[in-house]
């Protein structure tokens, strides 16, 4: 994985102590809460409804051993002993007093790690595929494309003060995991017919209020000219994206209003910048910095490819074979596997880990994967580098920590945001929500029948959760100060088993918290009755059925709602 | 970084009782409206150092042919959020050439003045209540940046080895000191 050089490490260190000063301005009196707002959201500190709640960026998702050391360590001496991996690859505290910012900050720099523009109006955190550099469908590495992103957009002076915040997110697989075409730029690596790498080019996509799959603006853009592409597209955004309102301010709203004239008018900035300006191809990358840059992405020292198959011992157990099943996948080298390692387990919220769970994966990471994670952007960890014939120690290893729930892709391998438990934004609590359907659906045997599903929660509109996205998805209002959900349903998020991206359609009034485990056991239920076969998949069901049984199973448990009318 | 003492500024706006005027006569440092400039520009003569206030919903391309006679843009962060000015600093460095001052007015406030600064703006009429100090502070923490900038239109990858730290100041951490 990319290790920092001199100058990025000196960067960071700097960057903490422009914090501390901006912090001890703003506790001397003489920096506002609301001019040192946008500063500290820059370094990701927010306000939330118990203390900051500080999101640190794991790019591109990927982390060592030493890092999640670290953020065990904040865990347990400035936290309250547990972190929350976010559906954007991210790492977030929420106990952490705001005067102890400044020393966490400088903690997290003496192991390469920040919370540069983890939040604010900036480009956010560059996500991608958990399985990035291993994955055996992948046609081109994101990492290193992923990392010069990271490092042109750090403090980027121009885009600091963007209408609203702009998401990025890279797949160089056939299949999507990244959920590409829900992101303001999503960028799709590819190979043309001479084997040139260029960048399919999305841009337009998110969820939030107004939910928009993003619009290809460029088909095949060389690898080469991206950085300038895409300052054509978050000038033309700065310049004209929507500021007299928060909730039309995002760059879909804008591609929404402007179509063809939006595309023509990146592609003039494009051509201007190359053209017009001074020195204006100076971000045209260049083959020896690509080169520099890929060669920290080489496949780690000892993982060599050998014939190593898996031994299974004649004493493994079924759960064993599930979790072969569910959470051990496929790899480009021969021998070797990567593991998720499950986050989504009863008494836990999605996502959460304890700061003993941290130094454990730590612990796995080192012994059977060369120090290296990845925090996938469904909220689980995974191991990318394991030996087949070191499956067996590492299930029973990983089974002691509570990581080995062989759920991935079923429906408690749900995404829940932290809601409003923790964040001030949230209309209702996702966590609760989260807790009640898996303790409902807590016989593996049903889940395995139920298959392949996709459940997102989301406690507002925001969408954290990626409620959208879900084949069911779970929306937190509030109505007359009480908690209501709403249901959608058909939400894609790119990958494979979804096969495309789209929003979910809502199944008719939110429904009571109580009654929302009944609603997904109905909608369950369902889908239980109607599919051709056990092989045909919840959303197979649901795109062809329609909605209307759905519709009438989840009204049938209106018990609160049907009172409340 | 010049940061202006509104007191000391040679340069002023021309306003009557109702608002901006639209029939001025020229002298020297006039910083003018747009309709201003419009108005008197056939006949504004050139040795006469005029600026235009620009707003920061305008397309800085619309003053193209103007530039080469204006001494001073003022370009404005109605609130420091808004940072549209930032792209049309940058447009009027590096796709106009323009030679003249580029002011930062209206809201701008301390933790700006570094973005100001790497997007072209070489000159900053700081909110009152702010601190030059901690102005001048703020410039120098950073060893050098990643992305070009209009100083620097070179990002990090292209420099020569060596010329990686543009900034040549040791940053001492003085913000321990307030």
């Amino acid at each position: 994985m990319y290790a920092y050089t001199d100058f990025d490490k000196h960067f960071v260190r700097q960057r903490a102590a422009q914090y501390r000063d901006q912090l001890e301005r703003n506790l001397a009196g003489t920096l506002t809460d609301d001019e040192f707002r946008p500063l500290r959201l820059q370094n990701g500190w927010y306000i939330q409804r118990h203390a900051p709640m500080l999101r640190i960026a794991v790019p591109y998702g990927e982390l060592n051993s030493k890092q999640l050391r670290a953020l065990a360590r904040i865990a347990r001496e400035y936290d309250r002993g547990y972190g929350h991996f976010t559906t954007r690859q991210n790492t977030q505290f929420n106990w952490i007093p705001l005067v102890k910012s400044a020393d966490v900050m400088e903690l997290l720099a003496s192991v390469d790690m920040h919370g540069i523009q983890t939040s604010g109006n900036c480009i956010r955190n560059i996500t991608s595929d958990c399985f990035a550099g291993v994955a055996a469908d992948e046609i081109v590495d994101p990492r290193p494309y992923c990392e010069i992103l990271r490092q042109w957009s750090t403090l980027h002076p121009e885009f600091a003060f963007l209408p609203r915040k702009f998401k990025i997110a890279v797949s160089g697989a056939h299949e999507d995991r990244a959920a590409i075409a829900w992101h303001d730029i999503g960028l799709q690596l590819l190979k043309n017919d001479a084997g040139e790498v260029g960048f399919k080019v999305l841009v337009g996509g998110g969820m939030g209020r107004t939910p928009v799959i993003g619009t290809v603006i460029n088909e095949f853009l060389p690898w080469q000219q991206i950085l300038v592409f895409i300052e054509a597209i978050v000038r033309v955004y700065n310049r004209y994206g929507r500021r007299d309102n928060m909730y039309k301010a995002r760059i879909k709203i804008l591609v929404k209003a402007e179509g063809q004239r939006f595309i023509d008018d990146v592609n003039e900035e494009y051509k201007n910048i190359l053209e017009r300006d001074l020195d204006g191809s100076a971000h045209i990358i260049t083959q020896t910095e690509f080169n520099r840059v890929a060669s920290h992405f080489q496949v780690p020292t000892g993982v060599v490819a050998d014939e190593n198959k898996l031994l299974v011992p004649s004493h493994a157990p079924a759960s064993f074979q599930r979790w072969l099943e569910r959470n051990v996948h496929s790899h480009q080298i021969a021998g070797y596997r990567a593991v998720t390692l499950s986050l989504k387990r009863t008494g836990q919220a999605p996502g959460d880990a304890t700061d003993q769970q941290m130094e454990l994966a730590a612990d796995l990471a080192d012994r059977y994967s060369s120090g290296e994670l990845r925090v996938s952007h469904d909220q689980n960890l995974v191991l990318p580098w394991v030996k087949e014939s070191d499956l067996f120690a590492l299930w029973e290893a990983a089974r002691a920590a509570s990581f080995a729930t062989p759920n991935i892709g079923l429906l408690t391998d749900m995404i829940a945001c932290p809601g409003g438990d923790f964040c001030a934004l949230a209309n209702a609590r996702s966590i609760p929500i989260a807790a009640a359907i898996t303790e409902r659906f807590d016989d593996i045997d049903d889940l395995y029948d139920i298959g392949d599903i996709d459940l997102h929660i989301s406690g507002c509109i925001n969408s954290c959760g990626h409620h959208h996205s879900g084949h069911i998805g779970v929306l937190g209002v509030d109505k007359d100060g009480s908690e209501w959900y709403q249901i959608t349903l058909g939400g894609l998020d790119g990958s494979a088993i979804s096969g495309g991206s789209a929003p979910g359609k809502v199944i008719g009034p939110s429904f009571a918290a109580d009654e929302v485990p009944d609603v997904i056991e109905a909608v369950i239920d369902t889908y239980r009755h109607e599919r051709t076969a056990a092989s045909e998949k919840f959303i197979d069901t649901v795109k062809r059925v329609g909605l209307d049984p759905f519709k009438t199973a989840a009204n049938a448990q209106r018990r609160t709602t049907a009172k409340a009318d | 970084m010049k940061f202006i003492d509104k007191s000391k500024d040679a340069w002023h706006t021309i306003t009557g009782e109702d608002g901006p005027m639209v029939t001025l006569t020229p002298a020297p440092y006039s910083l003018l409206t747009l309709t201003q400039w419009r108005a008197v520009r056939s006949a504004w003569p050139p040795d006469t150092p005029v600026g235009v206030a620009y707003d920061n919903d305008a397309d800085i391309e619309d003053l193209a042919e103007d530039l080469p006679r204006l001494s001073l843009v003022a370009l404005q962060f109605p609130k420091w959020v808004d940072g549209r000015a930032y792209s049309q600093a940058h447009l009027l460095r590096s796709r106009y050439r323009f030679k003249g001052e580029v002011r930062a007015t209206g809201e701008v406030l301390v933790d700006m003045v570094l973005l100001l600064a790497r997007t072209g703006f070489d000159a900053v009429a700081l909110r009152a209540d702010q601190s030059i100090e901690a102005a001048e502070r703020s410039l120098r923490f950073f060893p050098g940046h990643y992305q070009g900038d209009t100083h620097d239109p070179r990002p990090l990858f292209a420099r020569p080895p060596g010329e990686e730290n543009s900034s040549a100041e040791v940053f001492v951490n003085a913000g321990a000191s307030i």
